[in-house]
């Protein structure tokens, strides 16, 4: 199965590849290779394909590879400016959905949060953006490169500063653990994405676009629970290292749990997300005592209220 | 009286009776009674998973409960404040109707809002107007680190949580309910 992905993405970047002069197909053909050897070390008894044995049809490289304009292919990293542009994709999409509520000292205020949390990530080079979105829909994105957004409609529920700090911690884990990319890795386009989102021409966005598909659509399919989880232990870190108390994203997932089943606000929430009983389960599980010690602040006086 | 019968009249009368904190609540994970939110403070009891608890007051990470006939702090994770009983199990349409039920304001801000769905998100276009005023309202680091410093927010080492050992969670996702 994966080596079928494996084989039609190595077809469809030899296709690019002829076109902007690179040999892409030799240079997948090596990831490829590289990727069915270690398979090859667990699974003995793996069937040979085309894509592993080294083709004639392709004749070899004569010009050095600048694996960091190919976006590194298949199985490499992004750089934060590649993830950037897909998540601006994504980001124009969401908001073609939903717009940003008309409200420049919320929008900011959720910046200046949003970033001072961001900062404990250690993250480095990204572009932090934070929107709060026009909708009585309760829910929080991100996507690639630093982007997140917070419903209004969550945002009405939070009574402090430390619970914003602890939903953007979430969404900022989301990021820094490059969960939406790895969700997009899965799919046999993403070799191609990474050329396209490392080339410098104005007109890739649309080809970035083409690839990814609907943005918004992605997001509502969501990921999966164990990157959820994750979020919520290291949303939950980055708050009280942020010198918030740790136990805001709590204090939300409680408020969350207390809504009625049926509420249509908070149907793609549960859709996309575990139940909010089930992550506080989960991170009780991990936290236990750790935080016994962290004396953080709530600012209920300082935390924007919407009109 | 086993906490688990408690009649819906009577947690209706403790609601409107007595302080806003308290409330019913369900014990996620079997956890210990402190007679103060401190786990140095002497243990009152312990609360089985699935129990039956009443909240009276919350402090950081600390709830004040009381299970049957015992009274203590409770770790917040340890306890899901509401009448959602234990996860996520098919009871969640009951109780959704029994919260809405005793708590009115509810039933109001619920009537007339509806939320995103797939649909909206499938159909929707890329919005370069919406994305340029984002990009207007970023904040640089400097900028965001000044404005923590205002309110007294001073960066602190925490050490990042590790992964539960596995099979603690049941398998669910609210998409069937």
């Amino acid at each position: 199965m994966k080596i079928k992905h494996i084989a039609l993405a190595v077809s469809m970047l030899a296709l690019s590849g002829t076109a902007s002069g690179f040999d892409l197909g030799k240079l997948l053909e090596d990831s490829v290779n590289q990727e069915l050897n270690k398979n090859q070390k667990t699974q003995p008894a793996q069937t040979t394909t085309s894509a592993s044995q080294p083709s004639t049809a392709t004749p070899p490289s004569k010009q050095k590879i600048d694996v960091n304009q190919l976006g590194f292919a298949l199985f490499g990293d992004y750089t934060p400016e590649q993830e950037s542009r897909i998540g601006k994709q994504i980001s124009g999409d969401l908001l073609g959905a939903v717009p940003l509520v008309h409200d420049d000292k919320l929008q900011r205020y959720v910046n200046q949060i949003g970033n001072w949390v961001a900062l404990q990530s250690g993250s480095k080079g990204r572009v932090w953006h934070f929107g709060v979105l026009d909708t009585e829909d309760i829910n929080a994105f991100a996507a690639p490169g630093g982007y997140v957004f917070v419903t209004k409609g969550l945002y009405r529920r939070l009574n402090n500063e430390a619970e914003l700090a602890g939903v953007l911690g979430h969404e900022i884990a989301h990021v820094t653990q490059r969960h939406h990319l790895k969700v997009l890795k899965q799919s046999s386009l993403i070799g191609a994405l990474g050329q396209v989102a490392g080339s410098q021409v104005k007109s890739s966005d649309q080809a970035v676009q083409n690839l990814i598909g609907n943005g918004a659509e992605m997001l509502a399919r969501g990921l999966d629970k164990n990157a959820e989880f994750e979020a919520d232990r290291i949303g939950m870190v980055y708050a009280a290292r942020a010198g918030y108390t740790p136990w805001g994203l709590p204090d939300v997932l409680q408020d969350l749990a207390a809504l009625p089943a049926k509420d249509e606000r908070t149907s793609l929430l549960y859709k996309t997300h575990p139940h909010p009983a089930d992550r506080l389960t989960e991170l009780g599980e991990s936290v236990g005592g750790q935080f016994d010690a962290i004396q953080g602040k709530d600012l209920p006086g300082r935390f924007y209220r919407i009109r | 009286m086993k906490p688990d019968f408690i009649p819906a009249a009577l947690l209706l009368l403790i609601a409107t009776t007595s302080s806003a904190l308290a409330a019913s609540g369900t014990v996620l994970r079997t956890d210990k009674l402190y007679s103060q939110p401190s786990a140095t403070a002497s243990v009152a009891g312990t609360a089985a998973k699935g129990a039956s608890v009443t909240v009276l007051a919350k402090q950081g990470g600390w709830l004040r409960v009381t299970a049957g006939k015992t009274t203590g702090w409770m770790r917040l994770l340890s306890v899901r404040v509401g009448a959602g009983g234990l996860s996520s199990s098919g009871l969640g349409d009951v109780v959704g109707a029994a919260t809405t039920r005793s708590d009115p304001s509810r039933v109001v801000a619920v009537a007339g809002l509806r939320g995103l769905n797939e649909e909206d998100l499938k159909k929707a276009t890329f919005n370069a107007d919406e994305l340029a005023r984002l990009d207007k309202w970023t904040v640089t680091a400097a900028q965001s680190k000044s404005f923590a410093s205002q309110a007294g927010l001073v960066a602190v080492q925490v050490p990042i949580l590790v992964e539960p050992k596995p099979a603690q969670t049941p398998q669910s996702s609210w998409e069937n309910n």
